[in-house]
């Protein structure tokens, strides 16, 4: 099954440090009560990830007259997407120096180590924000993410320690 | 010295459509300017040192005269500015071509070609005087209410020239034009060199205190094209609920989202008008003005 990809936002100053563009994955299971983003739950929603798509995210991550911090990829669940992440995620390593990549779950970080399939696509990234969103939890102060029990982490540091490691 | 501003939609309208009625009109325009331009020159003439003496009698404005000295030599050869402005060159566009300068091929060349004539006007008017005529982008704090109105009293009501309520500060982009900064910046970056009077080129954004390196990204960009660069983010706080962020603007005033107060007492509400900092809540703007800061949509 193709992925499907729920939005592409250019110059997004929302998610994540800098200056970043984000891709929104379709299909998610975990349906937290309050999702910001329910519409993406259904795997078939918005369009279908194609080629021309990923060479307009590689070529816009490495505009020259903008600095682009990395590229943030949201949902969804995108380790639910894990096959169609990987190609992308593998380019934007090798095409694209400098820029970093930051990644959200609902999953936690221990969840995702222990699945040899998305500890894999999680290795070749940098910060993640992991856990599900819990309503009764919710708190509009923090940054980039929306519920208490989330948290953003190093994933490299993260995975040299062998437990999670926060990014700040 | 001053300014004078031209109405350039006024004469938009009138050339109905005819861009050669447009540069007729506005030659005429611009010699009404230049005589308003030479009164405000004569009626300094005489002025006395001690009328402000940190200028005149302390050295501010390049030597120290005696009180009752005449300053009328401080002013001449090029050594105090004495500017044409312009408000308008997005309504003008409308009224003459009946399109958005930004959704054209050609158009943009067309509002450059006005500024260019212009700054031509004021360096022929300063190489025949010796004032320091300059091109000045006027900002129109409170006129961009006062020619709009005005205009529609006279024309009627024109869709997307009186039809706003205000008209927009000079060359910039319509407030209401949905683009990315970097859009706005490559737009507007062609003016200020024929503008050597005064220019901003500004960008809206929603607070941005957790992300400064985004900011950061905006300002290199504007940095390697613009000589004068302003970012408006929200800095507004409700001194009944706490709330920090933006105020809601509304026709009456300002509102906290949170929990609807809008006592100007109890209100921090500060917005950029013009390149000043100003708290609208405690001295309001113009209708106008308002209702140009309610069309005003964020660039990220």
């Amino acid at each position: 099954m193709p992925m499907y990809i729920a939005d592409y936002k250019k110059f997004d100053v929302i998610n994540g440090k800098g200056l970043r563009h984000s891709l929104f994955t379709s299909g998610c299971t975990h349906h937290c009560k309050g999702c910001f983003n329910a519409a993406t739950w259904n795997f078939n929603y918005g369009t279908p990830y194609t080629k021309e798509l990923e060479d307009r995210i590689i070529a816009d991550l490495n505009m020259l007259d903008v600095k682009i911090a990395g590229l943030s990829i949201l949902g969804g669940e995108p380790f639910q997407n894990v096959e169609g992440l990987s190609p992308l995620i593998s380019r934007v390593r090798r095409e694209c120096p400098g820029k970093d990549i930051w990644i959200w779950s609902g999953y936690t970080f221990e969840e995702i180590v222990a699945d040899a399939h998305k500890l894999k696509l999680l290795s070749d990234c940098d910060v993640l924000i992991d856990g599900k969103f819990m309503l009764e939890e919710r708190n509009l102060k923090l940054k980039w993410r929306g519920s208490n029990n989330q948290r953003v982490i190093h994933i490299q540091e993260s995975l040299r320690a062998g437990q999670a490691i926060s990014y700040e | 010295m001053g300014v004078v501003t031209a109405n350039l939609p006024r004469i938009a309208i009138r050339a109905q459509g005819s861009e050669e009625k447009f540069y007729r009109l506005l030659d005429e325009l611009l010699e009404a300017c230049k005589e308003g331009l030479l009164y405000r020159i004569e009626r300094l003439k005489g002025v006395k040192a001690k009328v402000a003496p940190i200028l005149y009698m302390e050295g501010a404005a390049g030597s120290r005269l005696q009180a009752e000295d005449a300053i009328d030599h401080l002013l001449e050869n090029g050594r105090a500015s004495i500017s044409l402005g312009y408000i308008g060159i997005h309504e003008t566009m409308m009224a003459l071509y009946g399109k958005s300068i930004f959704e054209d091929e050609v158009l943009p060349a067309k509002g450059l070609q006005i500024v260019k004539y212009l700054s031509r006007k004021t360096a022929e008017w300063k190489e025949e005087t010796g004032y320091g005529f300059s091109l000045y982008s006027t900002p129109a704090e409170s006129l961009c209410y006062r020619f709009c109105k005005l205009d529609e009293e006279k024309f009627g009501v024109i869709p997307g020239v009186t039809d706003k309520g205000y008209y927009t500060n000079s060359f910039h982009l319509d407030v209401n034009k949905k683009v990315t900064p970097f859009e706005k910046i490559e737009f507007e970056q062609v003016y200020p060199q024929y503008a050597n009077g005064g220019f901003i080129t500004y960008c809206e954004f929603d607070s941005l205190v957790h992300n400064p390196e985004a900011l950061e990204a905006v300002w290199d960009y504007a940095y390697e094209r613009v000589p004068y660069f302003g970012t408006n983010t929200p800095t507004d706080k409700c001194l009944e609920c706490g709330y920090e962020g933006e105020f809601e603007a509304t026709n009456s005033g300002f509102k906290c989202p949170n929990c609807g107060n809008s006592n100007p007492k109890t209100s921090s509400v500060i917005r950029r008008c013009c390149g000043y900092l100003s708290e609208p809540s405690q001295r309001p703007f113009n209708a106008g003005k308002q209702k140009e800061v309610l069309s005003r949509v964020k660039h990220m």
